[in-house]
């Protein structure tokens, strides 16, 4: 059928578009399914992994000191268990037995690097002994389980007097022992890691009398994996959820229905493509396809809306409806896409590969709506059965409706509008006062990935409780030449650094080879207290280090330092990972460095995991400002090319800046920080306002031009256009907010905040953007006043 | 209940087609009943939607 039927002038190329969409409706429907096919065959293929190395920042010189030294002197990935005894001390034999066993279990651990466990039950944590003739021998705690009550008192006399092992590994109250295990981070499968720590660490030790206590990066995602499940159940009910909202809406299956398959088609692109260019799902990450299938649907609605309202105006002819509301919908749809596509990408100025991917794929999952909302939509309708005419009608005289016309009226009033300015005006100068407590990074010392109450929070508060700090900060100590560490000037300045940054709240303990030196200073001087000291020479040192590396093999001296005697480390275990704590520790780390440099070594900041928090902190902080501009910019850019007007991108993102103050207050207050995970679903957040902005604006647009007057056109816009953007917010919101019930907290927290996001994004484009057009009357809109609908072909 | 992919796809198509079976079969036949009972008995906007439903012209090609 041609498009032999008046149509506006300005728009006659989009409808005669859709006329020809469904005039070769079986080439294009076969192509699109074909497509669709081949991408949900590859999302099925979809992996929930998480590559650690993917979230850092790997241009950061931190990271690649962590890179360069994690084989040896420990990375990121340490899992630390804590066995504990309730009544009495470990140093019994059967405590004992279950340590030694333990630590055999967790050397046997997949991904675990052998070399760099820390346990009195394992080989490389040594004591000085004297053997007989007066030399002396670095041997093994425990070589084996104590048999009897006099092995049990000579490790208790060994912990006693070791001082790499009293309070570090062992408590000074006798009643908890650690398990410090390093993985090796191409080995890093946190599934497996957890279930074999369950099965040969955990388990078979625990008891009334003994509990075990679990903590770490490994084990904290080997939780969030656990909970992964979780998410089935949240989409399952959101989406039954939503299917019964759309559908009281609608009183029809049809407005169930079709958002559903824009939802599914688009999800299959996304899904498809992540497995496609090599990624895999990130389970903290899995709010994020959901808010882009939500975004979908969100246009599907508007586009399904106006499917109704058409079909009413064409004098009930199918057809033309479908055109109409294609052509009609066109820009606002499409503008949003794009926006919200181009918008994520700024994401790509983070250098964190995890997030860059993201911000690919995100973009190409947003853009993918494109084609099945815009190419497929109109051939979805033509194939569906037309509504019943009563129920189109039926849509415009319910309560929703009533109640969506009494509030414009209200809101548009003299009354209305002064409140309304006076509302958001207030609102944003009290965020602006919150806004300042916002902070990047971890904002508490607890995992904020999980609950508080969650068995990985309480084994980590129970072990920092105990011994003071888990979290490693390994600084290098890298030498200019060999033997650099035998210089007792740099192994002095070492222990100068620990006892300086030791002085930090927020450090428990720290540990570098200038404890080995005067440890082993005194036990060659019979235990005298004043040879606690690190020795004035070079052959000293040389000689001291003889006797107590000389009976270990180089892969297990490693770790504290390598075999040519070129670099070494100081390790400082932190209490907590938040990100105030270690923007100081790293600040002072820096200010000890620049006040004290060494002749023949230079320290090098950072590894451990507090090194690599603390550059994927500080490449938020650099980028994060730039990001924001840039985002709200090019969204601007799209603004002002879709209404051929500078000044519409202003008015629609004054809205969302005051919604922005206002979210990132809430963060503030309810201590949530940016980090690598809050970031992108920030940032995609920010489309959202901007979608419903575009409908409310374009449909004022339109009316303008047959009724004049402005606000009559505001009116209707707010209660047509306006009226689908609540219900679309409305089902948003309670889908969204139903991820609170998550194990997840990250994802419960991320789902809160996006719901609220919407829920002020909402009501910025629905009350503040209307009363801006209206007060300042925007030239782009008035410019268009009684041009006409020429024709509508109704 | 641990949800795996494969009965989440089956619980939503189910209830998919359950809430479909409900609307063609049970909603729209009681809806229809309930305007004319309620046209029968005076209210004008029930008398609207039947006539809407009876003098519209669809066409569905």
């Amino acid at each position: 059928m041609a498009l032999d039927y008046e149509v506006p002038e300005d728009k006659r190329a989009l409808y005669w578009l859709g006329d020809k969409l469904i005039e070769y409706r079986t080439p294009v429907m076969a192509l699109v399914l074909l497509t669709t096919g081949m991408f949900a065959y590859w999302s099925f293929q979809l992996r929930l992994v998480t590559s650690f190395g993917d979230l850092l920042p790997q241009t950061h010189e931190f990271v690649k000191i962590h890179n360069k030294y994690s084989g040896t002197f420990g990375g990121a990935n340490n899992i630390v268990a804590m066995m504990a005894v309730e009544e009495g001390t470990i140093f019994t034999k059967k405590n004992l037995t279950k340590i030694f066993e333990m630590t055999e279990g967790m050397d046997t651990v997949y991904g675990v690097n052998h070399n760099q466990i820390e346990s009195i039950g394992h080989r490389t944590v040594r004591h000085l002994r004297v053997a007989a003739g007066g030399t002396l021998r670095a041997e093994p705690v425990m070589l084996r389980a104590p048999k009897t009550q006099e092995d049990v008192d000579e490790i208790r006399r060994i912990v006693h007097n070791a001082e790499n092992i009293y309070g570090l590994i062992v408590s000074l109250d006798d009643k908890a022992a650690l398990l410090r295990a390093n993985f090796i981070e191409g080995r890093l499968d946190y599934r497996r890691i957890f279930e074999e720590v369950n099965e040969k660490v955990v388990e078979p030790f625990s008891d009334e009398e003994t509990k075990i206590y679990v903590a770490g990066e490994p084990r904290l995602y080997g939780w969030v994996y656990s909970y992964a499940s979780d998410v089935f159940w949240i989409l399952v009910v959101t989406y039954c959820i939503e299917w019964i909202l759309r559908w009281m809406y609608f009183h029809d299956w049809r407005g169930a229905l079709r958002p559903t398959l824009t939802g599914v088609i688009a999800a299959f692109w996304g899904l498809g493509f992540i497995h496609l260019i090599g990624l895999a799902l990130d389970p903290l990450m899995l709010v994020m396809p959901f808010l882009i299938t939500a975004r979908a649907v969100s246009h599907a609605i508007q586009m399904h809306d106006r499917y109704y309202e058409e079909f009413e105006k064409c004098g009930w002819n199918k057809r033309r409806a479908i055109v109409a509301s294609f052509a009609e919908l066109f820009v606002p749809t499409f503008s949003g896409v794009v926006t919200d596509a181009f918008g994520v990408l700024v994401i790509l100025l983070v250098p964190v590969i995890m997030l860059q991917k993201l911000a690919i794929t995100a973009s190409f999952w947003i853009l993918a709506i494109t084609v099945s909302e815009m190419l497929l939509n109109p051939i979805v309708y033509y194939y569906l059965k037309a509504p019943e005419p009563e129920l189109v009608v039926l849509r415009e005289h319910g309560i929703f409706r009533k109640g969506i016309e009494w509030f414009t009226r209200l809101h548009v009033s003299r009354v209305g509008r002064l409140a309304t300015l006076g509302v958001w005006a207030t609102a944003v100068i009290v965020a602006l006062y919150f806004v300042r407590g916002l902070t990047i990074g971890d904002p508490t010392a607890a995992s904020p990935l999980v609950w508080l109450d969650s068995p990985y929070n309480v084994s980590h508060t129970e072990i920092q409780g105990r011994f003071g700090g888990v979290e490693p900060l390994i600084v290098v100590a890298e030498g200019f030449d060999k033997d650099a560490m035998k210089d007792p000037e740099a192994l002095r300045t070492m222990e100068r650094f620990q006892r300086a940054i030791e002085r930090d709240p927020d450090i428990g303990y720290s540990f570098s080879l200038a404890d080995i030196i005067r440890a082993v200073n005194r036990v060659f001087h019979e235990l005298e207290p004043k040879w606690l000291v690190i020795p004035d020479s070079w052959t000293d040192i040389g000689g001291l280090f003889f006797i107590f590396f000389s009976g270990s093999p180089p892969t297990e001296t490693a770790k504290y330092v390598d075999p040519s005697y070129t670099t070494a480390h100081v390790t400082f275990y932190a209490k907590n990972h938040q990100g105030d704590a270690i923007r100081r520790i790293i600040a002072r780390c820096e200010k000890f460095i620049e006040e004290n440099p060494m002749d023949k070594a230079a320290f090098k900041l950072a590894g451990g995991l507090i090194g690599v928090l603390a550059a994927a902190n500080q490449e938020l902080v650099r980028n994060d400002l730039l990001m924001n501009f840039l985002g709200f910019f090019t969204i601007w850019v799209i603004l002002t090319f879709t209404y051929r007007s500078i000044t519409a991108g202003l008015y629609l993102l004054a809205p969302l800046l005051a919604s922005n103050v206002i979210v990132n207050a809430y963060m503030a207050v309810q201590n949530i920080g940016i980090n690598i995970h809050t970031l992108p679903l920030v940032t995609v957040g920010v489309g959202f306002g901007i979608d419903y902005g575009l409908y409310i604006v374009s449909r004022t647009i339109e009316e303008i031009r047959e009724r004049s007057d402005l606000t009559e056109s505001v009116h209707q816009a707010l209660i047509t256009s306006g009226k689908a953007v609540t219900f679309t917010a409305a089902t948003m919101i309670v889908s969204t907010a139903f991820w609170i019930t998550s194990n997840i907290r990250f994802n419960a927290e991320m789902g809160l905040l996006l719901a609220i996001w919407m829920a002020i994004s909402y009501v910025g484009s629905q009350t503040l953007l209307p009363i801006l057009v209206l007060v300042f009357k925007p030239k782009f809109i008035m410019k268009e006043a009684g041009r006409g609908r020429m024709g509508s072909g109704h | 209940m641990e949800l795996g992919i494969w009965n989440s796809i089956g619980i939503v198509l189910g209830f998919s087609l359950f809430v479909i079976a409900l609307d063609e079969y049970i909603a729209k036949p009681w809806r229809k009943r309930s305007w004319e009972r309620r046209a029968a008995s005076g209210d004008k906007e029930a008398q609207e939607m039947l006539r809407i439903a009876g003098s519209a012209n669809v066409v569905d090609e």
